[in-house]
């Protein structure tokens, strides 16, 4: 897998895909798709709050797999490729946070509740908060930090199976799988909308990582320029 | 807030973060990327002395 490849994809392919595919999303979410029965116009909330969830899952778990790879090859990229993409996870968990809280105040009656998905969801922005402080003040080149964050953002990774499952272990507010199953719980057109929307935000999220992780690995070079102008300065003085 | 109110804002939240964070991102870049010009040059011109 060649990093370089990848990043010509963020400003040829995937913006032009990605504006089509949300404008489509946006046109289908709002006009197209039919309105629910008992939730009614609030319930196409459903069409940017689980495409942010699926695309947070999306972003962490590139920065679960930079990070093995960072702990087997010891190079600084697999390293900057994992925070870039945590920062993207970040960014779609709030934004999941955000329109459920949005979605469950005229549904729940309340913006919040400490159910176990909204919880563990929580949590799971909380951990990679964590991460992202500890790897932003420690030093970019320090093998044991990279280390150290590689390891806790693997395990806390582990806390995305936990979010799916939590509706089948606990007792919740959130409607048991209505999708991730063989017979899909949602009208056909309701389910294509979701799955294309599903696609667009992916999209997205993968935009933003190869523009995130471009970003990291900026950071890194300057660095190592900085590095170097100091050790041309300290020679000629 | 009527259901509606609710839909918009949701929507606008989303539009609005993803907008925002795309800026930031540009704006990263292209500041990194001058600052590493200037940096490169500074050592090209320091190494011809």
């Amino acid at each position: 897998m060649n990093l370089n490849n990848i990043y010509e994809l963020r400003w040829k392919v995937l913006p032009p895909l990605a504006g089509v595919a949300m404008i489509g999303m946006a046109a289908l979410a709002l006009v197209t798709a039919p309105t629910e029965v008992i939730e009614g116009d609030v319930q196409r909330l459903l069409y940017v709050h689980l495409p942010s969830a699926l695309a947070s899952y999306f972003a962490f778990s590139v920065t679960a797999v930079c990070s093995i790879l960072f702990l087997l090859k010891r190079d600084f990229k697999w390293d900057s490729a994992a925070q870039g993409a945590a920062v993207v996870g970040l960014i779609f968990t709030l934004l999941t946070l955000i329109t459920g809280s949005l979605w469950g105040k005229p549904i729940w009656g309340v913006y919040w509740q400490w159910d176990p998905r909204i919880t563990t969801t929580l949590i799971l922005f909380l951990i990679f908060s964590a991460y992202l402080i500890a790897r932003k003040s420690s030093s970019l080149d320090s093998d044991k930090s990279a280390r150290f964050c590689s390891i806790y953002a693997i395990i806390g990774f582990l806390d995305i199976p936990l979010i799916h499952m939590s509706v089948r272990w606990w007792r919740t507010l959130h409607p048991q799988p209505i999708i991730a199953k063989l017979n899909p719980a949602l009208p056909d057109e309701m389910l294509l909308v979701t799955l294309f929307s599903v696609l667009a935000v992916i999209l997205v999220a993968a935009w933003f990582i190869t523009l995130g992780v471009e970003t990291e690995l900026l950071s890194q070079r300057l660095l190592k320029l900085r590095a170097i102008a100091k050790i041309n300065i300290s020679e000629k003085s | 807030m009527s259901e509606i109110g609710f839909l918009f804002a949701g929507f606008a939240v989303f539009w609005a973060g993803m907008f925002t964070y795309l800026v930031i991102l540009q704006v990263k870049i292209r500041n990194l990327q001058s600052q590493i010009d200037l940096l490169e040059n500074i050592i090209e011109n320091h190494d011809e002395v």
